[in-house]
This record gives structure tokens, sequence and C-alpha cells, in this order.
């Protein structure tokens, strides 16, 4: 089993799970049909392809938030590019500075796939809503014997940004949102409009997923910023360790 | 050879007027040596002083000075330093011998490494009008003039490629298939300063010189390819404006993994 992990920053991101009509919300945390849209596009699948699309929707999927972002509101005017007309307004929704880690966990051969994808994709990656590109490398790592992504989302090292740790201190804890996996009771489990079936742009179809929060510790990576360390001192004492 | 770290305290007015431009810092790191006169001048292939001002923070500011003779730098010390915190242990400041590690360079050898330097070219804007020395403004560019091959091969070391994982795009080239060094290399560009001083007088006119300086900190891993022409990069310096904080490269050993793009 291997777990491929994303690192989900920009200025702005917006996951919609629910939306109609004029006003696009926004969930807390990345949506599973958001990410597998974002593979698909990275592999190059097209929107009505809903036979390559499956075996992606079938990953089981987790997101961990390390940074929850600000919510914020646009409304939003706009004209008819041609002949100018207004289109209706419409209020849109974003998070702000926001940091997450998203996994996914399945069959290696796949993973391994959309790893590489991600590296020339097909069609640019985008998180939630095609004018908010990612800003920092997506791709964080590709676990080939993982233990599930449980695991993997509770030993990754904290991805909040720079100014965000000088600013906050170390939260207790962070929330992971995971599907369930198969053994485990979903009575407790939320479910969630979520588990993409079809993009096709003629009939977009989501199934219900579950959605089990949990609370994980912070792993904080050791040290500060290393590229700051930079002392030619060290390269003295290390010398002087040797001779002794 | 000598290196030397002394701490500024920036609390004190003596040192704000120090840090105000590198001409006053540059005098007064030269009044750490009884053997230099201001008339000397520094001969061309000989060691000589070279010193770098690391910024970390508002009150984290260091000054480092490699160095052919040990300095005194207790006149620093009592303009800029913690005078009442000295003790004859304990100056103000440290020096430790630097030719244990110049004579320990070989050639493969991989170091961290950090310069100041002042990346410049020459080049005309016109047909017709005199060349005139120009500095790099963009990280690229200053980047380029590091990575410039004749210049690495002159200093002694190559700057080392980042492994493909680390890459963001493929080949190291932005989708026109044009280089981009920042991806390539394990090279960055922290800082870019421009600064702007009043020369003191020269003896013939009476005005000041207006001086401007345009400096980059490089920060990467380099590999040891002559270790005699590093030598010499170490000792002597790189590029120009050596008397104002730029030219000195100092090495690091390579610990900690490698650092995340930013």
């Amino acid at each position: 089993m291997s777990v491929l992990v994303l690192r989900l920053a920009g200025p702005l991101q917006s996951w919609g799970a629910s939306s109609r009509f004029t006003r696009r919300t926004t969930e807390s945390a990345p949506t599973k049909s958001g990410v597998v849209g974002l593979l698909a596009a990275a592999a190059g699948i097209e929107r009505g392809d809903d036979e390559r699309l499956a075996p992606l929707a079938a990953l089981r999927f987790g997101v961990r938030i390390d940074q929850p972002g600000t919510r914020i509101r646009d409304f939003q005017t706009a004209h008819h590019g041609v002949t100018g007309t207004s289109m209706p307004l419409s209020e849109r929704f974003y998070l702000a500075d926001a940091v997450f880690v998203a996994a996914v966990e399945g069959d290696h051969a796949l993973l391994s796939e959309l790893h590489a994808a991600l590296h020339a994709p097909a069609y640019p990656p985008f998180l939630g809503r095609r004018s908010c590109p990612p800003a920092e490398p997506l791709v964080l790592q590709l676990h080939e014997h993982a233990d599930g992504i449980e695991d993997v989302l509770r030993t990754t090292p904290w991805q909040a940004a720079d100014w965000y740790r000088r600013r906050h201190r170390p939260p207790d804890h962070l929330t992971v949102l995971r599907e369930a996996s198969g053994g485990e009771s979903i009575e407790t489990a939320d479910l969630l409009r979520d588990q993409p079936v079809s993009f096709d742009a003629g009939r977009r179809l989501h199934a219900p997923r579950t959605v089990v929060t949990d609370p994980v510790p912070v792993p904080i990576p050791a040290g500060g910023d290393p590229r700051y360390a930079h002392d030619p001192f060290t390269a003295l004492d290390s010398l002087e360790e040797e001779s002794a | 050879m000598f290196i030397s770290r002394f701490r500024v305290n920036t609390a004190r007015s003596g040192a704000r007027r120090l840090l105000s431009s590198p001409q006053p810092l540059h005098a007064a790191v030269m009044s750490s040596f009884p053997g230099i006169l201001p008339s000397d001048r520094p001969a061309p292939a000989a060691p000589r002083v070279l010193w770098r001002l690391d910024q970390r923070s508002r009150a984290e500011v260091l000054l480092h000075i490699v160095s052919p003779d040990r300095p005194d730098l207790t006149h620093l010390v009592e303009q800029a330093g913690w005078p009442a915190a000295a003790d004859p242990a304990n100056p103000g400041w440290q020096t430790r011998p630097y030719t244990p590690l110049l004579d320990r360079l070989g050639a493969g050898d991989r170091w961290e490494f950090r310069l100041t330097a002042n990346p410049v070219h020459n080049i005309r804007r016109k047909e017709g009008e005199p060349r005139k020395t120009t500095a790099h403004l963009t990280p690229t560019h200053q980047m380029g003039w590091l990575l410039d091959e004749k210049r690495q091969q002159r200093l002694g070391f190559r700057v080392c490629e980042k492994p493909a994982e680390r890459r963001l795009l493929p080949e190291g080239t932005t989708h026109h298939r044009r280089p981009h060094p920042g991806d390539r290399y394990e090279l960055t560009v922290r800082d870019t300063r421009s600064l702007s001083f009043t020369k003191s007088r020269d003896p013939g006119s009476s005005q000041g010189r207006q001086v401007t300086v345009v400096t980059a900190t490089f920060e990467g891993r380099l590999e040891v390819t002559e270790p005699d022409a590093l030598r010499r990069a170490l000792t002597q310096g790189v590029g120009r404006a050596r008397a104002y904080g730029c030219g000195l490269l100092t090495l690091a050993p390579v610990a900690h993994p490698a650092p995340r793009t930013p």
C-alpha cells in the first residue's frame, strides 16, 4: 500500500462541496473531488472520461489542516465578454493563506504514475478553482510501503509557513479529516457529497463519502530554518574535533 | 590567516554610525591591524583584509573578518560592543587561525558557502557609447554572474547541481526551454542591497563623491575543483567592492539536509 502526500498551499484556495447557483461556498479543508480532479488533470484525463477517473476516485483520501487560513468572501460582478450583458451577481468564498497536507492511499503503480504526472502535468493544477494556483511544489512525498494515510498524516512534519510559526504558538492538535478505513465503524462518521463519479461538464455527479475527524499531535520538525544558520566557525570546530 | 567574529551591539550609537555606511566600518576594520597604514595599497595578488556583515535580525549582527594578521578589535568593542563585559579571557570577539582549514581543502570536497558580493558587468547601452560598469539587479542575473563558467574556474569551485527529484521544473529549464539557475543549482540569493554613501573627500576635490554598490548575498553548496584557486578566493576575495564588505567567501560543513526551496 502506497501513499502520495501533497502540500496544498497558495494565496487563495476554494474547495466547494455543496454549492449551487450563485453562492459558491468553500469547505474548510480540501475536498476529495477537488484533489482527485487535480490529479486527473495532471494525468491528462479528459472531463467526460469516467472510466479512467474511476481508479483515481477509488483512492482513499485524507487531509490535514496545518494552517487554517482565513475565509474571505468575494462579491462578484461580471459582464459577458462578448455581449456586455451583466452576468448574475454571485458570491464566491475562498480560504486565504491556508496550508493543507493531503494524502491519497492506493496501489503503488497508479500512485507512482500520478507522482510522475504531477511533475509534468498535462493540465496545470489548481487549488479548487482555476484562479487559485498553488504557491509551492505540490508533491511532498511518495511513500511506497506506508501503513496508511492515518500514519502518514500523523508523521509528516508541520507545513505551516514561517511567518505563521513566528506569530502563533504551535497548536495543541492538528485536525485530520479522512475517509473511514474498511474495517472501521462508521456510525460516528459524517457524510459529505464529495465522492467524484463524473466530472463531465454536462452531468457532474458526486456520491456521498464518509469523513472521520481525528485530532493528531503536531509533528514539528527539529530546529528552525537551517538556511540562516551559516556559521564559518563550525568548519574550524569540526577540524579541531578531528585532530583531537 | 585568521578568521574573526565580532557581535555588534546595535543598541549603541557607535554601532548605528558604523552600520549606516560601509565607509566608516571599513575604516574601523582596517584600524584593527597595526601593521597596515591607510596609505598602504593592497598588493594585487596577496591575501588581504576581507569583511562581511551577517545580519540575521535587528539585534543579531555579526561582523566576520578574514585577515593575514591577528586583529585587535578593542576599539570596536568600545564603540559598538559590550566593553563592560569584556575580560582578558574573552575580549569581546573571537579570532581563530584559518590556515588549518585552508590547508585541508581538497578537490572534490563539498561545502556550504556564503558570499556577499558585488555582481557587475561592463555594458554599453547603445552603439558607440563607452562601456560602463553596471550592477546586476535581478537574482537571475546575479546567479548568472556567479555561475559564469570562467569565474567558477578562476575561483576553484563549482556550484553543485540539485538532484532531479528536488527540482520543480523538468530538465531544469522553464517551459520555453530556457535554463533557470535557481531551480538547477544549489544556490539562492538571500538579499540584494543597494548601498549608497558618500566617499570621504579625495585630496583633490572639495566635494565627497557619491558611491553606489549593489550587493547580493549568495548561499549554496559548492564542490572544490582546484584547492589552490579556492584558497586564493578565500583569502583575496571575490569580485569588486572588497573594501565595502563584499567578496568574503566563507565555508561551513554540509551537515543538515538541503534547504527547502523558498
